[in-house]
């Protein structure tokens, strides 16, 4: 081909046709809400059921609770003991999971069609007849003592907790991790995991997500058959109550002779139903949520001081956080700092017109691949489930971005970013970071420890 | 199954580019992947790294594509792109919305074919500086990181290729000069060392005469000579005991064994599977669930294009015994090696090989990845009936001799042990 050919930048060839999959809501006798996708493309199926209720509804000197109750929950059901439970779902090539973060319990289950009512049959018994024997009890929390000591040499785990821990005030409900804390994983008895089974662990308080290859008939039986002793109940449970209590400043936590650092810097932030949600992803988009974005590029792209460096807005379901996260070479970590809150700056004065295109193109046009995989479809009704979405969310959302007003972005940078009240975290050895620090501010210097807790002000 | 046999085209363009075209049009999206024959087994001792960096190098624009506009343009369009290197091979992929093909076969290709022009100094120290971090990152900084580099290291000759880690050493990695960089380039980016893989939503005529027109042109190059390498012969035990920042000890067993798709890959993967790979795996049950010796362990054949080992890791409760893990996991394979497995360990294990190779099918990324491994491995794409039949014929049979073809011989043992700790 000509060279004059090459040099030109290829066009897309036609319009992209893309249609959202049909999504049928519906309840059981049972008050469980049931959010159906059917895809045929696969002879597979994917189940996700979603309690409300995670470790933000952990109790003071009980951290950790919501988190090890999800550990239990498989731990024998229905005339199985756990190890009899996995190997009926094994043996038929299906895959359970279970998590837990600060807003909900999530259990999973993932089958092939032809194996779907033995699947169902199994999930359904974890769901409505877990044993939550002693014994298994005493092993799950020995394990997740030793998992919690093994964390203290994870520098990013570390640098994650305790900055939300700091930026939350140490006693908000989102200040804990779902793992919770050592010293109160001890004082957590199978009885409060039964507690916590009856309070939570309802269908009116619970939603179940199924995508793949079933007809709503058959869904609708199969639910109807295994989960039908599942029964609703009046709902007790506390609304969250905001405690938060940030302490702006500049913390570090020491990794001895640490070749590298884990940095987190940011604050507080607004609830994702209190905002502006359309400028604020664009926005971040901008400035830190992709390859292309300021941040990545000056720091990694320009500087070399990082493999990767992102910012985001961390919503949770009744608060949120924005942050930066990345990690850099000992001794560049000063200079990293002060480029970042460089960017935060820059960005209240405004994005360009440019800027904002590039945004929007790649947050249109990346949509339809949001919806390829069944987990995918999945998550994205977890979410709009989670955070109480409208029910056209995704279907008018390309028009919603589309229609973000460069002014509307910009209002976003001065309401949502604030560099005049950081949060500035740093896992690393203190003897190389604090010269460099003090290079940068001149502000007081508090040493952490791991867990969060003040050890001296430098 | 029929699900699993998929249609394709596969042909070669007069400079040497393989091409293989899979249309799958349940999304309107389409992945471009290409392989290179060029991974760090290409490398040779005291130049180490130079593959993985070079990947770094062709994301930073080509004659035709300003530096950051590689990323610019695929993000814009709403796609996602990365790549990797491994010791066989280096790929790079893309996932975009179908009409936008065009756009990556125009970057794919002028990467492949005009990237020297673009290349400076200045890029070159600045990937130099990404790639210290990401080592750093990944491996330096982690806890127990530099594990895995340090037992390649002994288990496999000083000339082996598979003796030195992927990302490379340090010394190496700053050593490297422009001109080191465009050697490379020349040697192993040419089309007749790459496969080129279509996966997703196009039309076959249109994607083909595209193909044609961005790549058709491209210069061949001498196909690089194959390398040498020399058998994995451990003369004795070799015992390495290591102080880290850590809280738990750890142990890690290392036995040479096969290379991919030799006879006994498939069962020192079923092997792997029926020791640790569920909870009621062998080891796990037995040191994990029931006796809480071990926190974790895992068991797995690693295999690649001309090498392979089988590989077991288990960290101890604090106050365990790393000896006691040891005796257990040398207990089990003694077990295995007289009495075999049950029928039903099979079953699940195969069971869970058939429903992973259906649900990996939903993504066309992994789909148009796992077409270009298979052609690469077996010289052809449609491999997923035949590689699953492998794993189907594993006997009983199969599993005790592999154990005793591979599992009793000379091991690297490597235990990491805290700092501040006893020792066992």
């Amino acid at each position: 081909m000509k060279k004059s050919e090459r040099s030109k930048m290829p066009l897309p060839s036609s319009e992209l046709k893309f249609t959202l999959p049909d999504v049928d809501t519906f309840k059981l006798a049972n008050a469980l809400d049931v959010i159906f996708v059917k895809r045929n493309s696969l002879p597979i199926l994917r189940l996700n059921l979603i309690i409300n209720g995670g470790s933000n509804t952990d109790p003071v000197g009980k951290k950790g609770l919501a988190n090890l109750f999800s550990m239990m929950i498989d731990e024998g059901a229905g005339g199985y003991n756990g190890l009899e439970l996995m190997d009926e779902f094994d043996i038929l090539g299906s895959n359970f999971d279970i998590s837990c973060n600060n807003d909900g319990l999530y259990l999973g289950l993932r089958t092939l069609k032809e194996n779907a009512d033995r699947s169902i049959d199994l999930f359904s018994k974890i769901i409505t007849d877990p044993h939550f024997d002693e014994i298994s009890f005493a092993r799950e929390k020995r394990k997740l003592i030793t998992r919690l000591m093994q964390l203290k040499d994870d520098p990013e785990e570390i640098a994650s907790s305790v900055f939300e821990y700091t930026v939350f005030g140490k006693e908000d409900p989102y200040a804990f991790t779902a793992m919770g804390k050592e010293e109160d994983i001890s004082n957590i008895t199978v009885e409060d995991i039964k507690n916590f089974y009856r309070n939570y662990f309802v269908p009116n308080n619970a939603a179940l997500i199924a995508v793949g290859n079933i007809t709503k008939e058959e869904l609708t039986d199969k639910l109807n058959k295994y989960l039908h002793k599942w029964a609703p109940k009046i709902l007790n449970i506390d609304k969250y109550k905001c405690k938060t209590k940030e302490s702006p400043g500049i913390y570090i936590i020491h990794k001895d002779e640490s070749v590298q650092s884990e940095i987190r810097i940011g604050h507080l932030s607004e609830k994702r139903d209190k905002r502006d949600i359309f400028p604020s992803t664009l926005l971040n988009n901008i400035l830190g949520g992709q390859f292309s974005s300021r941040i990545n590029l000056n720091l990694r792209e320009d500087k070399g001081y990082t493999y990767g460096a992102f910012s985001r807005f961390n919503y949770f379901k009744d608060n949120a956080i924005f942050y930066v996260s990345t990690s850099a070479g000992i001794e560049n970590t000063g200079k990293a700092v002060a480029e970042i809150i460089k960017e935060l700056n820059l960005i209240k004065e405004g994005v360009t017109e440019k800027e904002l295109d590039f945004a929007k193109s790649s947050t249109i046009r990346k949509f339809p691949s949001n919806f390829e995989t069944n987990r995918q479809v999945a998550y994205n009704l977890t979410t709009k489930y989670l955070y109480n979405l409208p029910d056209d969310y995704y279907d008018t959302y390309i028009d919603k971005i589309r229609n973000v007003s460069i002014n509307e972005v910009n209002k976003a940078a001065l309401d949502h970013i604030h560099p005049e009240k950081l949060t500035i975290l740093i896992v690393g050895d203190k003897n190389k970071l604090i010269p460099q620090l003090k290079e940068i501010s001149k502000d007081k210097i508090t040493e952490l420890d791991y867990l969060g807790k003040e050890v001296s002000v430098i | 199954m029929n699900i699993l046999n998929l249609e394709y085209d596969k042909y070669k363009l007069n400079n040497g580019l393989e091409v293989i075209l899979h249309q799958n049009d349940n999304h309107p999206l389409v992945s471009v992947n290409i392989w290179y024959k060029a991974g760090s087994s290409n490398e040779r001792k005291g130049k180490t790294g130079i593959a993985h960096l070079f990947e770094h190098m062709m994301f930073q624009g080509s004659l035709n594509v300003p530096k950051e506009m590689h990323f610019r343009y695929i993000q814009e369009a709403g796609g996602t792109l990365n790549g990797s290197t491994n010791f066989d091979r280096t790929n790079y992929y893309e996932k975009v919305p179908s009409n936008f093909l065009e756009l990556i076969l125009w970057l794919e290709s002028d990467r492949m074919g005009l990237l020297l022009p673009s290349l400076t100094q200045e890029k070159l120290n600045n990937q130099i500086d990404v790639v210290r971090n990401e080592r750093l990152e990944r491996y330096d900084n982690q806890p127990y990181g530099l594990a895995w580099e340090t037992l390649i290291n002994n288990l496999y000759p000083k000339d082996h290729p598979y003796s030195w880690p992927t990302i490379g050493y340090v010394a190496d990695i700053n050593s490297y000069t422009l001109k080191d960089v465009k050697d490379f380039f020349k040697t192993y980016y040419a089309p007749s060392n790459a496969c080129l893989t279509i996966a997703g939503n196009f039309d076959k005529k249109i994607a083909g005469e595209l193909v044609d027109k961005y790549f058709g042109d491209l210069k061949n190059s001498k196909i690089p000579a194959e390398i040498v390498i020399p058998p994995v012969d451990l003369k004795e035990n070799i015992i390495i005991t290591r102080k880290e920042n850590v809280q738990l000890e750890r142990i890690y067993l290392a036995w040479a064994s096969e290379k991919a798709f030799d006879p006994f890959d498939s069962s020192l993967d079923f092997l792997g599977d029926i020791l640790s790979g569920s909870k009621n795996a062998r080891l796990y049950k037995n040191l994990v669930y029931d006796k809480e010796l071990a926190q974790d362990i895992s068991a797995y054949q690693f295999s690649g294009k001309y090498a392979g080992h089988f590989m077991i890791v288990a960290t101890a409760k604090p106050g365990g015994s790393l000896s006691t893990l040891k005796d257990e996991i040398f207990r089990e394979l003694e077990n295995v090696s007289e009495k075999g497995v049950t029928s039903r360990e099979i079953f699940r294990s195969k069971n869970g090989i058939k429903s992973s190779f259906i649900y990996s099918m939903q993504n066309v990324e992994s789909l148009a990845d796992q077409l270009n491994y298979y052609n690469f491995y077996c010289g052809e794409p449609n491999s997923f009936n035949a590689d699953l039949t492998r794993y189907e014929n594993v006997t009983n049979e199969d599993i005790k001799e592999c154990v005793n073809k591979y599992l009793k011989n000379n091991y690297v043992e490597l235990r990491i042990s805290p700092s501040n700790g006893n020792e066992d």
